[in-house]
């Protein structure tokens, strides 16, 4: 028992250290607000009237929502993306530094430390998701109890899978301006090809589809696990699903669960 | 032991008390301008078919329940209301062929149901009257199977194929009815077991007392919507003054006694 709560102690250390150094640094508070307010204010509303419904002019957009209420969802996910994958550089961080070194010499297992580490990740990563549900009354977005609870609740899992994701990155990368160049080049594509910042018709067979894009493109958005994580949230906030509703929350759950093994394999090699 | 220090999370608090502050901010900032410019033209412009009784009647006395409602709305918002008749307003069940352009109108009234295919083209603001699939026959019941039905499938957007599939997959023969006399025209034929039509449809019709019944179609199967007032997609900032206005509209009382008059209850189960 008292072993259990010693180990418990240590996994908390360390996730309130992560939890600490976040909301200490400005910088990474800036990144949390800015993204949702370049996406939102300026490309939602940038982009609304192209998305606007009228008759005149050629309108492919037949979703039953506004272009910034389809938008809103995906930009959470965006925060959450950059948040979790850059929280790699604490792990980097820690390694170039010597910490990591002085916290895995110490009598908690590897798997605990990592589990501690993650969780403060998925913990700010969550919150900086979380930051962009402020600006839910701007797209006309209404949110009740019990989606804002299924909502956070499919956050923080998508947070921890990809928290995971940055550890394993960044086991693989010895620099930091090595990373800073890596996560861009995984989050943007990952991004854009999840169907963010436009629908796959629902309505529409896999032939129009690929008549209406280009079939590569339909692939791409298809095996991306982000765009069922945008759909699982697009489906608890606004109700719009372009899959079968437990498509997302399967793959988020399958996401976390293979991502932390991962993480943890690669974690053991430090 | 060290005792901890004081304002060990001041730092962390106030940074998150100036980005949830700022993005607070930005959710008041107006998407759009939509209703300034209705503002600033002192009116607001509504789409109304010719006749939808008892929602648009087309009798100046009496005009109908959507159009009482817009006049009690434009006066909460200090505009004048100015209603546009168009007949290509329910011509065709989807309202993209409705051919409705901005310069013609900023609200459709008279018929939209709030169903997701009416949102896939417009932002709607659901009214109480309500909608759905209903039968009428001289039995309250409907006939055998390898019986005949009429069916009016009406412009309102309610599910038409769902309709048929339902028709169909029951053994009846559905006998198409262009326009509301020709489906009262229908329902005079003794080979005829009963109808099918929007509820405002058959409210509509002039059956003799007693020899017909109404019902609606199972619950289960065909859901009852609200009939909605229609805003362009994207002009969020009108959007919003205009369900504040009913809200108010409904608070004060003026709601019911429009209802009333135009004696908008739901018929009941049978």
């Amino acid at each position: 028992m008292n072993r259990a709560i010693t180990l418990f102690r240590g996994v908390y250390g360390v996730w309130l250290r992560e939890i600490t150094r976040a909301t200490r640094d400005r910088s990474q508070m800036i990144g949390g607000i800015s993204r949702p307010l370049i996406w939102l204010l300026v490309l939602g509303v940038g982009l609304n009237p192209y998305f606007r419904g009228e008759v005149f002019g050629e309108v492919k957009y037949v979703i039953p929502f506004t272009y910034l209420q389809f938008l809103f969802p995906a930009v959470i996910v965006l925060n959450i993306m950059y948040t979790s994958i850059q929280f790699a550089v604490s792990v980097i961080w820690d390694r170039e530094f010597g910490f990591l070194r002085e916290v895995l010499v110490s009598p908690m297992p590897r798997s605990l430390i990592l589990l501690g580490k993650v969780l403060g990740g998925s913990t700010v990563a969550m919150i900086h998701g979380g930051l962009v549900l402020i600006l839910a009354r701007f797209a006309d977005v209404t949110l009740g109890i019990d989606q804002m609870a299924m909502a956070l609740g499919l956050m923080f899992a998508l947070s921890f899978g990809l928290t995971c994701f940055g550890v394993v990155l960044a086991s693989r990368v010895r620099s930091f301006e090595g990373f800073g160049v890596f996560s861009n080049t995984v989050i943007l594509p990952l991004y854009f090809t999840s169907s963010s910042i436009f629908p796959l018709d629902p309505t529409l067979s896999r032939t129009q589809t690929a008549t209406a894009y280009p079939e590569w493109l339909v692939f791409m958005v298809q095996i991306n696990p982000i765009t069922y994580a945008v759909d699982a949230l697009r489906g608890t906030i606004i109700g719009f699903n372009q899959f079968p509703p437990y498509y997302g929350p399967a793959v988020i759950f399958a996401m976390a669960a293979i991502f932390f093994v991962w993480a943890l394999i690669g974690f053991r090699r430090q | 032991m060290t005792p901890p220090r004081r304002h060990r999370w001041r730092r962390a608090a106030l940074n998150f008390l100036v980005v949830v502050a700022l993005l607070v901010a930005a959710s008041f900032l107006p998407p759009d301008t939509s209703l300034r410019d209705r503002q600033q033209a002192g009116v607001i412009k509504a789409c109304v078919p010719p006749s939808y009784p008892p929602l648009v009647t087309g009798d100046p006395a009496r005009p109908g329940f959507d159009i009482e409602l817009l006049e009690a709305i434009a006066r909460e918002i200090g505009l004048r209301l100015s209603v546009n008749t168009l007949t290509s307003i329910g011509s065709d069940f989807n309202p993209r062929n409705w051919m409705l352009t901005r310069a013609q109108c900023d609200i459709i009234a008279g018929g939209v149901a709030d169903t997701e295919q009416t949102r896939g083209f417009l932002q709607t603001i659901p009214t109480p009257a309500q909608t759905g699939w209903m039968a009428v026959s001289r039995t309250g019941e409907l006939p055998e199977r390898g019986g005949t039905v009429a069916v009016l499938p009406g412009t309102a957007g309610l599910d038409r194929v769902k309709l048929s599939t339902w028709v169909r997959a029951n053994g009846w023969t559905a006998r198409g009815t262009p326009s509301p006399a020709q489906f009262q025209a229908a329902l005079d034929d003794p080979n005829l077991g009963a109808g099918i039509a929007e509820r405002f449809v058959i409210d509509s019709l002039h059956l003799e007392n007693g020899n017909f019944k109404r019902f609606w179609l199972p619950e289960q199967d065909f859901p009852r919507y609200r009939m909605a007032l229609g805003l362009w997609k994207g002009d969020q900032t009108l959007k919003r003054a205009v369900a504040d206005a009913l809200d108010r509209v409904s608070k004060s009382g003026v709601l019911a006694s429009i209802e009333k008059r135009y004696d908008l209850a739901a018929p009941p189960e049978q």
